[in-house]
């Protein structure tokens, strides 16, 4: 028994609006989603990779300081990583407006991603609790039955989805921008980096809202944990797998698979091909090295099917509202 | 608090009719009007018109009577197919968020958070109906102690019994001091003491702290235990909506009379007054004494010099009420 007042009490105080019980909602499921180990050190592996990426921006940032320790380091290499250093340490003192735009877009456009990937993995690993678990024990009663709609109830959730992409894939992906740019030897890598860190937001935020929408579809498709935790996994890996083999056959089914669509959207977005005729033009050898890649390659890298990717992520987010709109229901 | 002193037993065709209404009347919490539900074809509720004041309501009806879709339908579980409903004075269906912040419902079957700690689970319950979260969490203790869970708080709810879970459902349904609760079979799968214990509970909610609940159950027993108002739903109609206290009066002329001894003494006084009398197998003589009052009974008592350790009038009203409102409904249909 306890030892203080037990008896009931009435409480008058204010209520939080509707938009703190939607961020309590998906607090409570990022919550959830990090007591899983297996999560929590996914999200330490993307920091981490966030600290790389932005001594990366460090080191090149090193080839504009004379005598610095990486100019000093790079003399001992190989004859054409010095040739190398040097023409891009050419090109950042004579065209730094150009250079780091150009530098850091092509950076961030590989390091988005390739982060893209952990960040799906960790999403999948969530899908059983976003809507699948409440589904499985009946909690949607309980949200329904509360000072909640069900339009809240979504939002919060999907905020949860959000968030987690934002902890393992956005957040990272700011931070080394940010940490790479102040570690810099001039302030206006900021201003020349503008960019790139745009087109990280537009990416970013753009895919991090299709993503989660279409994990709370595939959440809501079942109230059982594993079924939606595998489709999620098979959809991602079968359409990596079958992308390479439509190439070859019927194109159009490649634009199955939501990642092809993203890494899509983010050609297009990042504009990757430019940058990388621009880097040929301004250092010659970089050029002489890149003149390996196939036609084909440069091809795609410059006319990514971007018209039939926002399509196709239409359609699947359509899909997935109407899963959403058909089964997250309270009975 | 003062109800009406008319009893009304409505058939299916005619619907409830509010009679003459005192002053001194609690306000309404529940209002319908011609309210319908149906899925498919089938009707679970027919045209249902009421309305019901503060107070501990039971909500009596056999199984798959509507009594849940009834209780689903005011908290917009369920979309009314036709008709007008108002809770707490709101239109049901327009103000969805605003009602059921005041609101609190204990749904029939297990519905919890999976991976939560009981106290978790209630501080999460009353931050979604709008409570800043350190207030979440304080009153959430309050409540678990109110419910009387202990460190099992602590817990994950999976690994709770029955009983602690009905504990639970109750202590998230009242968290943000809601001014009516809906109870869906709140003592199913308890044993007797847990059953106790729980009715305990809910019956102070309205007696002592003022909050109205609406308590369904098929278990009569229940609902005579803690409940003022009855409503008798059956195949979606309202049978009968009258305080408890009506329906016993109607019922009079019959009451179970505890002695400590002298049973066969007490029954042969009753059966020379060609009273009906019979041995309850709880020790209990049940008396038909015919009269509208208990003061034949007490005088019967009294000069035999028997001091009863308790008297029940009326003690089978309910059950009484509840069969006879079926048979009419079954007649009508």
């Amino acid at each position: 028994m306890p030892l203080h007042d037990a008896s009931y009490k009435h409480w008058d105080g204010v209520h939080v609006g509707v938009w703190g019980r939607r961020m309590a909602i998906a607090r409570n499921g990022l919550t959830a989603c990090l007591q899983n180990k297996f999560t929590r050190q996914l999200v330490m592996v993307c920091w981490i990779t966030s600290l790389l990426a932005s001594s990366v921006l460090f080191f090149v940032g090193q080839l504009l300081v004379a005598d610095s320790f990486v100019v000093l380091w790079m003399e001992n290499l190989n004859p054409q990583l010095q040739a190398f250093a040097r023409l891009l340490s050419t090109w950042l003192e004579q065209h730094p407006e150009i250079s780091v735009r150009t530098t850091q877009n092509v950076f961030f456009y590989y390091y988005s991603v390739y982060l893209m990937r952990f960040s799906i993995f960790a999403l999948g690993m969530a899908i059983p609790l976003l809507i699948t678990g409440d589904l499985a024990s009946n909690a949607i009663v309980i949200y329904s039955s509360k000072a909640v709609s069900r339009g809240d109830y979504l939002l919060g959730k999907f905020a949860t989805a959000f968030g987690l992409l934002a902890l393992t894939w956005f957040g990272p992906v700011f931070a080394a921008w940010l940490m790479g740019n102040m570690l810099a030897p001039d302030w206006r890598f900021f201003w020349h980096s503008r960019v790139a860190i745009g087109h990280v937001f537009l990416f970013g935020l753009s895919s991090m809202f299709f993503l989660s929408l279409l994990a709370l579809g595939v959440s809501s498709i079942s109230s059982k944990q594993k079924t939606t935790t595998a489709l999620w996994f098979i959809w991602w890996i079968l359409g990596g797998v079958l992308t390479p083999i439509a190439m070859q056959t019927k194109p159009w089914l490649r634009h199955l698979s939501f990642n092809f669509n993203l890494d899509q959207i983010a050609l297009a977005v990042f504009n990757i091909g430019e940058d990388i005729r621009l880097a040929q033009d301004n250092i010659p050898i970089l050029g002489e090295m890149l003149r390996g890649i196939r036609a084909r390659t440069m091809e795609a890298l410059t006319n990514p099917a971007t018209g039939g990717s926002v399509i196709a992520l239409v359609l699947m987010a359509g899909a997935a509202m109407w899963f959403i709109h058909k089964k997250v229901k309270p009975e | 608090m003062k109800y009406s002193k008319d009893s009304i037993i409505c058939l299916p065709e005619t619907g409830f009719e509010p009679k003459v209404r005192s002053e001194m009347e609690p306000p309404l919490v529940i209002e319908t009007e011609s309210l319908s539900k149906s899925f498919g074809k089938q009707k679970a509720l027919d045209g249902l018109n009421l309305k019901v004041s503060a107070g501990a309501i039971g909500l009596l009806g056999p199984n798959g009577a509507g009594k849940s879709t009834f209780m689903k339908c005011l908290l917009q579980l369920q979309p009314i197919t036709s008709g007008s409903a108002k809770l707490l004075g709101r239109e049901v269906g327009k103000e969805g968020r605003e009602i059921r912040k005041r609101v609190g419902y204990t749904p029939e079957q297990d519905c919890h958070i999976p991976g939560m700690v009981g106290c978790e689970y209630v501080t999460y319950c009353a931050e979604l109906c709008g409570l800043p979260f350190q207030v979440a969490r304080q009153r959430a203790h309050e409540m678990l102690d109110f419910v009387g869970m202990g460190q099992e708080r602590y817990r994950k709810v999976d690994t709770y019994s029955t009983g602690m879970k009905q504990r639970l459902k109750l202590a998230q349904a009242i968290v943000h001091d809601p001014e009516i609760v809906f109870l869906d079979e709140p003592t199913n799968g308890l044993d007797p003491k847990g059953q106790a214990q729980i009715l305990e509970l809910v019956h102070s909610l309205w007696r002592t702290f003022g909050i109205s609940v609406v308590v369904s159950s098929h278990l009569l027993h229940d609902v005579d235990r803690i409940c003022e108002q009855i409503i008798i739903i059956a195949r979606g109609k309202v049978l009968v909506h009258d305080t408890l206290e009506n329906l016993k009066s109607r019922k009079r002329g019959a009451a179970e009379v505890v002695v400590a001894d002298r049973h066969s003494e007490l029954r042969q006084a009753c059966l020379q007054r060609q009273w009906a009398c019979e041995l309850l197998p709880n020790g209990h003589l049940k008396v038909e004494h015919k009269a509208e009052s208990l003061n034949p009974l007490l005088q019967l008592l009294h000069d035999l010099k028997l001091a009863p350790l308790e008297i029940i009038p009326s003690p089978n009203a309910l059950e009484e009420t509840f069969v006879q409102a079926l048979e009419i409904s079954h007649a009508a249909a």
